[in-house]
């Protein structure tokens, strides 16, 4: 005799990747808005970077989101309930506070996208250089930066606030874990795009590549925290394809490989900045692979 | 006051007049017997039988809101058996993981207690469904929404009580107010102790808030299929934020230590 929770049936396809794509836009937004409020000028090349690849990838995530909807032109009603006529907000609710989250977020990157185009002399906005000289963008970037960390962990809480049992038993975990590894992500992201441009200094990519091997070092610690927690409730995590995507895809190709190119690359003569390059590619497949086989695995039968 | 149903398991016949009379009131499609050809056999054989006992449905769906079970209990020489049914439905509970989960405020409480999807609001997110914790909230592809129990929304709001109810022919569905409900069932556990049953127990008193529609098994809940301790999963929410904003914090100093650590580092190089 079963008793059994009902899995969703997101697509993985629609949700999996959304988590992985807020994730790195998240990620490389956090990282790019403190390296300006750090406020050296060595940085300036890696938080353009970020800028310039948080706000396009955002974009994408609503598309994902609403087409996975039963009656996705009913979208407009994470905002407005349409009973009363009045904004809506379900506190006890991640999928509803994360969806303001990201109007937010969304909102931030823009202001930061734009930023960048005007110091970068591509876009002539007086409207915009007179916003920007009464509220500096460095406001916007932090709070850009703290809903840029709702958006990459709230999706994780989101999982762990149900009932099946690989998302219940993993809390308060995934949460913590998609952090590490949009922070993971989105410093790889930044380190391929100014790899490929060959503009960047290698110092700077070098720098993205420190944290990044940290960001990775934490996310292999709450994994490994994870699988205690879970206990054998972990076990769709470890068998079929799900288990060949977490271990093979996440674990080894998308973390343990990368480090160790990192370590490589670290010393003098190796080929430095195609290796970095290799290694930022299989660090975001492992973050896709990573959302997919947590999402997936949760609403195996 | 808080409307519900008593299922009084002990009388449960297993007749399914209340899965026909659900299917009734609310206009719900049946999904038909199919047939095949099979080879060496000269008719067609249905395929989607389910063989388990006399269940048809299997679980709660969509269009499925109520739910016989069958449970055959046989010792071990098969020498001596036991038939348990129960009639399984949503149970309305006070703290209802789905109502929580709803970024849309599609599913409602309305006046009468009863736990109520309102199908124009319903977005189809699908994020009630992994929050229910009896696996009672489901999908249709058809209408792109979510459907469950209304706990005959239309009927209590017109003075008649569950069509279920109405329909069950042993009395072991009834409607009315929980209190009165509960003192029913108390004394019918008492009653049943006092005949020797020592396993009967009553389910949904405490769980997940209360239940609205609460039974009264022969057996251990999880004989008949209902989680033994139900946790609803927003009760988990404050410690499951916290800790995801701790990582936040140590992500984010983490970053700030390895990027400032290395400015520095290069500006002893160029001192020296």
């Amino acid at each position: 005799m079963s008793f059994e929770t009902q899995a969703p049936h997101w697509e993985w396809y629609y949700i999996a990747i959304y988590f992985f794509i807020g994730g790195v836009s998240a990620g490389a937004y956090f990282i790019g808005s403190l390296l300006e409020l750090l406020g050296s000028d060595k940085h300036r090349q890696i938080s353009r970077t970020a800028y310039y690849l948080a706000f396009p990838l955002i974009c994408v995530t609503p598309v994902l989101l609403i087409a996975d909807l039963g009656r996705p032109e009913r979208f407009w009603h994470l905002f407005f309930y349409t009973k009363e006529g009045i904004p809506y907000m379900n506190f006890t609710s991640p999928l509803s506070v994360g969806t303001w989250a990201l109007l937010v977020f969304g909102g931030m990157s823009l202001l930061s996208f734009l930023n960048n185009l005007i110091i970068d002399g591509r876009l002539k906005s007086p409207a915009l250089e007179g916003l920007f000289r009464h509220v500096p963008h460095k406001v916007y970037a932090v709070i850009g930066s703290f809903f840029g960390f709702f958006v990459a962990g709230y999706t994780g809480v989101l999982l762990n606030i149900t009932a099946r049992p690989l998302w219940a038993s993993t809390d308060p975990l995934i949460g913590s874990l998609f952090i590490a590894s949009a922070a993971s992500t989105g410093a790889a992201a930044i380190a391929l795009v100014m790899a490929w441009q060959k503009i960047s200094s290698r110092d700077a990519i070098k720098e993205v590549v420190v944290f990044d091997r940290v960001a990775m070092v934490f996310e292999l610690a709450l994994i490994a925290a994870m699988i205690v927690v879970a206990g054998r409730y972990s076990a769709p995590l470890s068998k079929g394809l799900y288990g060949l995507i977490f271990w093979g895809g996440t674990v080894v190709i998308g973390i343990l490989l990368p480090l160790g190119l990192y370590w490589y690359g670290r010393r003098p003569g190796a080929a430095g900045v195609s290796l970095t390059a290799l290694a930022a590619v299989l660090v975001l497949f492992g973050g896709a692979m990573l959302r997919i086989a947590i999402v997936q695995a949760g609403q195996l039968q | 006051m808080a409307k519900g149903m008593f299922v009084d398991t002990s009388i449960c016949t297993g007749c399914k007049a209340c899965q026909v009379a659900c299917k009734e009131w609310n206009s719900l499609p049946g999904d038909p017997a199919h047939f095949r050809r099979v080879p060496d056999r000269p008719y067609r054989v249905a395929f989607n039988f389910t063989g388990d006992s006399y269940d048809n449905t299997v679980k709660l769906s969509a269009t499925d809101w109520r739910h016989v079970r069958f449970i055959e209990q046989f010792n071990e020489s098969r020498s001596e058996a036991r038939w348990l049914f129960s009639s399984d439905s949503c149970k309305h509970c006070n703290d209802a993981g789905c109502l929580n989960a709803c970024p849309v405020k599609a599913i409602v409480r309305t006046d009468m207690g009863n736990v109520f999807v309102q199908q124009d609001v319903c977005i189809g997110c699908k994020y009630c469904i992994p929050a229910c914790p009896y696996g009672v909230i489901s999908f249709s592809e058809k209408t792109g929404t979510v459907h469950k129990c209304t706990l005959c929304n239309d009927r209590i709001h017109n003075g008649l009580g569950t069509a279920c109810a109405k329909a069950c022919p042993t009395g072991s569905i009834s409607f009315g107010e929980v209190a009165d409900l509960r003192k029913k069932a108390d004394a019918r556990l008492a009653r049943l102790k006092g005949l020797g049953f020592e396993k009967a127990n009553i389910y949904g008193y405490n769980e997940a808030g209360g239940l609205n529609v609460f039974y009264l098994f022969m057996d251990r809940p999880s004989v008949y299929g209902q989680p033994e301790a139900p946790v609803v999963p927003q009760q988990r929410l404050m410690s499951s934020t916290a800790v995801t904003v701790a990582s936040a914090v140590v992500v984010a100093a983490a970053a700030m230590i390895s990027f400032r650590e290395r400015g520095e580092k290069k500006k002893e190089e160029v001192k020296l």
